[in-house]
């Protein structure tokens, strides 16, 4: 694979799948300077990884791996590389995104409050929550954790249990 | 709420609506981070390596000169040592994890590279002090026999020899200290995550 051929398979997927690459590194890590580290060393992971992408995954599937195992990988606080380095990731204050009705500021709040309760769970869980919320297939996480259907089935009951009692008392406030 | 409000919420909402992204300089720190991970690595194996080239070469210079043919035994341990080194990192770099591979099987190989580290520096004294022990011994009598002046020798050789014990003692407990500060947490935290996929 040529650097060009690289260069455009990883703008491609960073048009097509940012949100999900984002959604990875705000449910694996807390507080805006660890989720940019993070998401850096993932990027750099994916990055890495186009080489090796032979196109017989999914996009998706491939980049949750990519992304699931660096988030595994990586711990809070080691690595500090953003100083004097170029900013590519601004936040976006078009009048646009700001105008939002009261429904989807409420949505919003039921958004941030998974995040954190995602945060709470254990590392695999966490994957396998943000997975099903995502709308993946048994099949397809399977593929992405390495494990069995069955045993996802089981585990994502108790899941879906722990996000709905952690959110009961939150979202009654809303 | 149920499980498909949640979802409902979940994916109706943007992650990326509120992120401009500068791609281009985005890939030029992706390419930064590529030459500074390369580098990182490169540079941890030369350090290693290098060290027991550069002691070699001096226990080399120091053993044509003054014809000390013990000092050769110091040297075939920097050898021993120094291909150890690269013979193990040439080996454990086949081993490393992919992050493209399933969660499980990373886990499984990460699980492997960290018990391959807690077995290395919980054996340091074998493979790393040992091999210097008998070339630092033997340099020492050596040099306590020709003196001419014993007393001064063997004190000089005592607190040599001290100095040696103590180097070695230093050099064992920060290995150990390694395992059990970042190696067996890391462990464990491994063989948590396999015990939840398994």
């Amino acid at each position: 694979m040529t650097a060009q051929e690289q260069e455009a398979i990883f703008r491609r997927w960073l048009d097509a799948h940012l949100g999900l690459m984002l959604k990875v590194v705000r449910a694996c890590a807390a507080g805006q300077q660890d989720q940019d580290d993070l998401f850096q060393d993932v990027l750099l992971q994916i990055w890495l990884s186009i080489p090796a992408f032979r196109g017989e995954a999914k996009e998706t599937t491939w980049i949750y791996r990519v992304a699931f195992n660096t988030a595994l990988a990586w711990r809070r606080g080691e690595r500090r590389r953003r100083e004097g380095h170029e900013i590519f990731l601004k936040s976006d204050v078009s009048p646009q995104v700001q105008a939002s009705h009261v429904e989807a500021l409420a949505e919003r709040e039921i958004v941030e409050k998974l995040y954190a309760a995602i945060r709470q769970l254990p590392k695999v869980d966490a994957s396998l929550a943000l997975m099903h919320l995502d709308g993946l297939s048994y099949e397809e996480m399977a593929e992405v954790l390495g494990i069995s259907e069955n045993y996802i089935g089981v585990k994502l009951n108790r899941i879906r249990q722990q996000l709905a009692d952690q959110l009961k008392g939150e979202t009654d406030e809303l | 709420m149920n499980f498909e409000d949640m979802q409902k919420a979940w994916q109706s909402h943007n992650a990326s609506a509120k992120v401009l992204i500068d791609a281009d300089a985005l890939l030029k720190e992706v390419r930064h981070n590529q030459r500074h991970f390369r580098a990182m690595i490169f540079w941890r194996d030369a350090r290693e390596v290098g060290l027991c080239v550069v002691v070699g070469l001096l226990f080399l210079h120091w053993a044509i000169r003054d014809h000390a043919w013990f000092l050769y035994l110091l040297i075939l341990a920097c050898a021993g040592v120094g291909s150890f080194m690269v013979v193990d990192r040439l080996i454990q770099r086949r081993k490393q994890p992919v992050a493209n591979e399933s969660l499980k099987t990373c886990i499984e190989v990460s699980l492997l590279q960290v018990n391959h580290q807690i077995w290395l520096l919980k054996n340091v004294v074998w493979w790393y002090l040992l091999p210097f022990a008998p070339g630092l011994a033997i340099a020492t009598g050596v040099s306590v026999w020709r003196s001419r002046h014993v007393a001064l020798v063997v004190a000089g050789g005592c607190v040599y020899l001290v100095l040696v014990v103590l180097l070695y003692w230093g050099v064992y407990w920060l290995n150990q200290y390694a395992v059990r500060r970042t190696l067996a947490p890391r462990q464990q935290e491994l063989e948590t995550l396999l015990a939840s996929l398994e």
